[in-house]
């Protein structure tokens, strides 16, 4: 029984160091294409893809320290993304994110 | 150009601006011990205030929340120093704490620290210098 | 444990708070920071004595420890520079609502005042390297909004300049703090002065100690790293550049002052003979400087820079004598700094021009300037039996007594330069013709005049009363030389 248990233990540190490596990896590529562009439109996505991405690195953290401190922080990225995105999208949209009277 | 259809942004945003600031206080509250207190909570409620206004414009948030944000700044430096001095009157050094425990209605027991008030003093100021900064920014009367 | 120790920080505070609140009535704000600085003056006055009578006031924040806790520690030397400070304040403020627009006193000039002073104070009186920074934080975000204050293009481009150098030593400032942390592993710095002595560790601690002397350089406008200073203290309105120039760069010498007489004190053959050097060129190229110019303004900011040498030549030699010359100098300079601004900006306000070629003839309408203007540079050049003399003669004393005769020569041959620099706005602006470009209905001096002669008299007072001043320098000095006495007051073992 305890073998079953150290063995899936090393499984998820394993699998969780080799997640990070992964997510990592990709953040840099999507830091390339924010850099890069083409177009606006790209750059927006590839913001939104890091933010989601670093949710992600958030969240193996929280299994790789074996804590529950990190869900606050999960849930703060998830809405400071939400409001980036939502502020990217009316910029690209309209050019203003905060207009005076939108009626 | 056609008039933009929002409804979508408008709808979601009445929903989540609120459990934003809920979110906030929980922040708030959850900073004596744990991650967050008046520094990410202020941010959080600012961000909720940040996305009406992205949503409603700032005219119509400035009738809802009628609210000179540069006077919040001063209020929440005053709180935040003012719980520093309180220390003086009990004859303690400056910036002295205390905690008690209270039998509070819905919570149950609660330990309530006056460091909860310096935060609260924090949690003020973020919140102003945050809009000021942005709300300037986003005014383009020049 | 005691509270008074915080009081010149938190007073100010509480005002720059509360003006903040009463932004909207300009006259009853005017009248409360009057009020305000003027018993701020006299409290610190009566604490500054309480200090000299029974040793150095220490509060403990929060009722936690020495070693552990964030401390204020009013010593001779902080009470010493926070009662300058205040009495600069006090002129400061005097003189602000004749020299700025009530609309730029609207934009919360007052608040912004009184945090600078806070920041100042702060920084006198903090005894943890950390809370330095943060003070220092402090004195930048209100000198920020001061800088900007009036609006105009010139000045947004200078204050952008003069944020980006300061961000950027705050950066390296708190990065060393860290690398600090790593070796001795406290920021208090009693602690760090008694363990720098323990651990062993020359070589990192010297490169440590030279990187916390390139962020305090770059505040204090030491030779490399002078470049940004003239233009961003000229710009704004003189009130604001009387407070720069008296207290800005002076808090970086104080804070190398303190590192390095009280912690990085295992290497003096490297670390100290490179100010000296350095504090050469300092005085070489700010005085340059000075004579380079016809703007009356450009001339009073880049003598600051010789000034700094000064103070860092005394730090170099390293001896008692050259100590209690600095330190005698930084109070000095300070006073001296704040009354030339305030004089250069009422002189350039009633010329309504601060080119030294369109003026002249001056004396006929203003003769209680020109004569301020005239006290003031033989002051300022240390001319016995004025203030300067003290102090420059207590660091030749001390340069000529370790053998350093080059920086002995080089400073005598830079005070003589100073005068002749600020001579010449005397002889070229106050003497010779009227000139024609001047307007000809002579302008009401009087309250520029009161705050400048307050300040001038202390000057005059601090040469002509060396005599009983001396003694409390020296003693300082003393206190400075020996960290033993300030890690023992604050760690108590």
């Amino acid at each position: 029984m305890a073998d079953i248990l150290d063995v899936t233990q090393s499984l998820i540190q394993i699998v969780t160091t080799i997640c990070i490596v992964v997510i990592s990896i990709s953040i840099v590529m999507l830091l390339y294409r924010t850099i890069k562009g083409p177009t606006n439109p790209d750059r927006a996505v590839s913001l939104d893809s890091i933010g989601v991405n670093l949710m992600g690195i958030a969240g193996l953290l929280a299994i790789l320290l074996v804590t529950t401190k990190f869900n606050d922080v999960i849930l703060l990225i998830g809405i400071l993304l939400f409001i980036g995105t939502v502020a990217l999208a009316k910029f690209l949209e309209k050019g203003v994110i905060i207009e005076r009277d939108m009626d | 150009m056609t008039r933009t259809n929002d409804i979508i942004l408008r709808t979601t945003t009445s929903l989540i601006a609120f459990i934003l600031i809920g979110f906030s206080v929980y922040l708030f509250f959850s900073g004596h011990n744990n991650p967050g207190g008046g520094f990410i909570g202020g941010l959080m409620t600012a961000a909720a205030i940040i996305l009406m206004n992205m949503a409603y414009g700032s005219e119509a948030m400035a009738k809802v929340l009628p609210v000179n944000f540069r006077f919040v700044v001063a209020l929440g430096l005053a709180i935040a120093v003012l719980t520093g001095v309180g220390s003086f009157v009990f004859g303690q050094p400056f910036l002295s704490q205390t905690y008690a425990y209270f039998q509070l209605p819905i919570l149950g027991k609660t330990e309530l620290a006056t460091a909860l008030l310096f935060d609260l003093g924090v949690y003020l100021t973020v919140i102003g210098v945050t809009m000021t900064i942005i709300l300037t920014i986003a005014d383009d009367r020049g | 444990m005691s509270n008074l120790a915080i009081l010149p920080i938190l007073i100010p505070f509480i005002a720059g708070i509360l003006l903040a609140f009463l932004n909207k009535h300009i006259p009853l704000v005017r009248s409360l920071a009057k009020i305000i600085t003027v018993a701020q003056l006299l409290f610190v006055s009566w604490l500054c004595y309480l200090v000299y009578q029974s040793g150095s006031i220490i509060l403990e924040t929060g009722a936690w420890k020495a070693p552990y806790g964030i401390i204020i520690v009013a010593d001779s030397l902080a009470m010493t520079l926070v009662l300058t400070t205040n009495i600069v304040a006090v002129a400061c403020v005097f003189f602000a609502p004749v020299s700025l627009t009530e609309k730029q006193e609207r934009f919360y000039f007052y608040p912004f005042f009184f945090l600078l002073i806070t920041g100042v104070s702060g920084a006198f009186l903090t005894g943890d390297l950390f809370n330095l920074f943060v003070f220092f934080e402090v004195l930048l975000m209100a000198s920020y909004g001061l800088i900007v204050l009036g609006n105009g293009k010139v000045q947004l481009r200078e204050s952008l300049k003069y944020v980006l150098i300061n961000v950027f030593s705050s950066m390296l400032f708190v990065t060393t703090i860290a690398f600090l942390y790593a070796i001795v592993g406290t920021v208090n710095m009693a602690q760090i002065a008694q363990r720098v002595q323990e651990v062993d560790q020359a070589g990192i601690l010297t490169v440590i100690g030279i990187l916390f002397f390139f962020v305090f350089a770059t505040k204090a406008a030491i030779f490399p790293l002078y470049y940004w200073l003239p233009n961003p203290y000229i710009v704004p309105n003189p009130v604001v550049s009387a407070l720069f120039g008296a207290l800005l760069t002076k808090v970086g010498i104080y804070a190398i002052l303190r590192t390095f007489t009280l912690i990085f004190v295992h290497d003096p053959n490297l670390t100290h003979t490179l100010f000296i050097y350095l504090a050469a060129l300092t005085m070489i190229f700010g005085v340059i400087g000075a004579l380079s110019t016809h703007n009356i303004k450009l001339i009073v900011a880049y003598n600051i820079i010789p000034a700094v040498g000064f103070m860092l030549m005394g730090i170099g030699l390293f001896t008692e004598t050259s100590i209690s010359g600095t330190l005698y100098y930084l109070v000095h300079d300070m006073i001296i700094k704040g009354s030339l601004f305030l004089i250069v900006g009422a002189i350039a306000y009633v010329a309504g021009t601060s080119d030294l070629r369109k003026m002249g003839g001056l004396i006929h309408h203003y003769p209680v300037l020109g004569w301020m203007l005239f006290i003031a540079s033989l002051v300022l050049a240390g001319i016995p039996p004025f203030s300067g003399f003290i102090g420059k003669l207590l660091l030749l004393q001390g340069g000529v007594a370790q053998e350093e005769l080059l920086i002995v020569i080089t400073g005598l041959i830079t005070s003589l330069l100073i005068l002749f620099s600020m001579i010449r706005i005397f002889v070229k602006g106050f003497w010779g013709e009227k000139s024609d470009v001047l307007p000809t209905k002579p302008v009401k001096t009087a309250p520029f005049t009161w705050p400048i002669a307050f300040l001038l008299t202390f000057s005059v007072l601090l040469g002509l009363g060396a005599e009983w001043v001396y003694p409390s320098v020296q003693s300082m000095a003393e206190y400075l030389m020996n960290p033993d006495l300030y890690i023992e007051s604050i760690l108590k073992e």
